[in-house]
């Protein structure tokens, strides 16, 4: 094992223990974190399609679940369970859209499951989830068609998007949805900015599932995100004092 | 019965998950060789989700089809193109001029357009967010557009602005947008890491209970 390797592989356990760690304490001392708008919009929204007999449209993206485009694919499908859950309630289950033929089965079996776990496994049905598009603006050119054929008041987007993302963004404002959107490109959240009316900016992007109360272990990370994330800022602040006063070269 | 199928997903996806991720780690032949099959069938696994993918796509249409549905002449174009360019494909190869020619001049002008569209999209969708949420960052956000635009563009009147725009863009460019942009790649790489060792600790199950 190089060195390197060690230093990975031991960055990866801590990450695991202070999951695990914050998690139980969160059961017991629950944080409070800040207010994120989107997250806060995003129940009533529901709840109105819901009562409406109107469709929740989530988009995971043109991104695949292979590379670096895995983590903000994983991140969505953790805020589908969540919203699939809440959407099960309604005699139209939510229609999942996505690039990618492996999303699109995930997808499937997230939605089957919230209605398992509701016992209504019966009013499950296969064209929830949809492969819309093989590539992006092919994805991008669909969606719009999806919205309009399905009557979906609330348009959610949470994966990997590129510029096409703009114009999925744009199809729900034109069509006056409720519309959330994040992803995990820094270029493309400049674009969802200004297109989506709730936009979700950096790690918000992976928030959802502790907002949304989706167990301890989500909470759990989000705590180890944040004191990692102040511990590498302390690093890096320390690091450039250091080196502006010569005490490393 | 369903508690023990859910038992074993978890682990199989935990125990490839743990292979793949201690391959980057730990040098070790067997390791390595055994991550290396698990990411080739991922990647053959992803492919064959395509085709059913497709099969998906091809049956929601049809069922709109079947059913006159609102937008059903779109549908059936949809499915008999794709049927032409998937037999043309699968017959002569993706070399063949006729699968070619369809990309060249279906596929790439539609693209095309779309890209287009985008500039009147985030033009419009520029006014709405000042319109929607007059806030300082809103307008910092539109300022800054505006002064990228100006400075990346050709100043064919008053060409004496070029430059004093030109700077003001690279500093905007190089200073600010870096800078926030690093704080906003820390937060997605370690949002990144938490939700696959959330996958990892079976904590997520997104292939289902």
């Amino acid at each position: 094992m190089t060195v390197l390797g060690g230093l990975g592989l031991f960055l990866v356990l801590i990450f695991v223990f202070l999951m695990i760690a914050l998690a139980l304490v969160e059961r017991r001392w629950p944080a409070r974190f800040r207010s994120i708008p989107a997250f806060d919009a995003l129940g009533g929204a529901t709840e109105r399609a819901v009562e409406a007999g109107e469709r929740v449209h989530f988009s995971l993206g043109t991104g695949t679940l292979l590379g670096s485009e895995t983590g903000p694919a994983l991140a969505g499908l953790s805020m589908l369970t969540r919203v699939a859950e809440a959407a099960t309630m309604s005699d139209r289950p939510p229609v999942v859209t996505a690039a990618d033929g492996a999303l699109v089965i995930l997808a499937q079996d997230t939605i089957r499951s919230a209605y398992r776990r509701v016992r209504a496994a019966d009013r499950y049905h296969a064209s929830s989830g949809r492969l819309v598009g093989a590539t992006p603006l092919s994805y991008a050119a669909g969606v719009p068609a999806v919205l309009n054929d399905e009557d979906a008041s609330v348009h959610l987007m949470l994966g990997r998007f590129g510029v096409e993302g703009a114009l999925v963004a744009d199809a729900g404002q034109r069509k006056q949805t409720f519309t959330l959107g994040g992803t995990q490109d820094i270029q493309s959240q400049a674009l969802l900015y200004a297109t989506v009316e709730n936009p979700l900016i950096g790690e918000d992007v992976f928030a959802g599932g502790a907002y949304l109360n989706a167990g301890s272990m989500h909470r759990g990370s989000l705590r180890t995100q944040d004191l990692v994330r102040v511990l590498i800022v302390a690093g890096v602040l320390i690091g450039t004092l250091l080196k502006t006063f010569g005490v490393i070269p | 019965m369903k508690r023990a199928s859910t038992y074993l997903l978890a682990f199989i996806a935990g125990a490839a998950g743990a292979i793949v991720l201690l391959s980057y780690f730990l040098d070790l032949p067997y390791l390595s060789d055994i991550s290396q099959w698990l990411k080739q069938t991922a990647v053959l696994l992803s492919a064959a989700a395509l085709l059913i993918g497709l099969l998906n796509l091809v049956g929601v249409h049809l069922g709109k089809i079947g059913g006159q549905e609102k937008g059903w002449a779109y549908s059936a174009l949809l499915v008999v193109m794709l049927a032409v360019t998937f037999t043309l494909g699968m017959l002569f190869g993706l070399d063949n001029r006729a699968v070619v020619s369809l990309f060249r001049y279906v596929q790439l002008p539609v693209e095309a357009t779309l890209i287009a569209l985008l500039a009147v999209s985030l033009t419009a969708a520029g006014y709405r967010l000042i319109a929607r949420r007059p806030n300082l960052f809103n307008i910092a956000f539109m300022v800054s557009a505006v002064v990228f635009i100006l400075g990346s563009a050709p100043w064919l009147i008053l060409p004496g602005l070029a430059e004093p725009f030109g700077i003001l863009r690279t500093w905007l460019a190089e200073v600010w947008a870096v800078g926030g942009a690093r704080g906003l790649l820390l937060g997605v790489a370690l949002g990144s890491i938490t939700a696959g060792l959330r996958v990892l600790l079976a904590t997520d199950r997104p292939y289902g209970d």
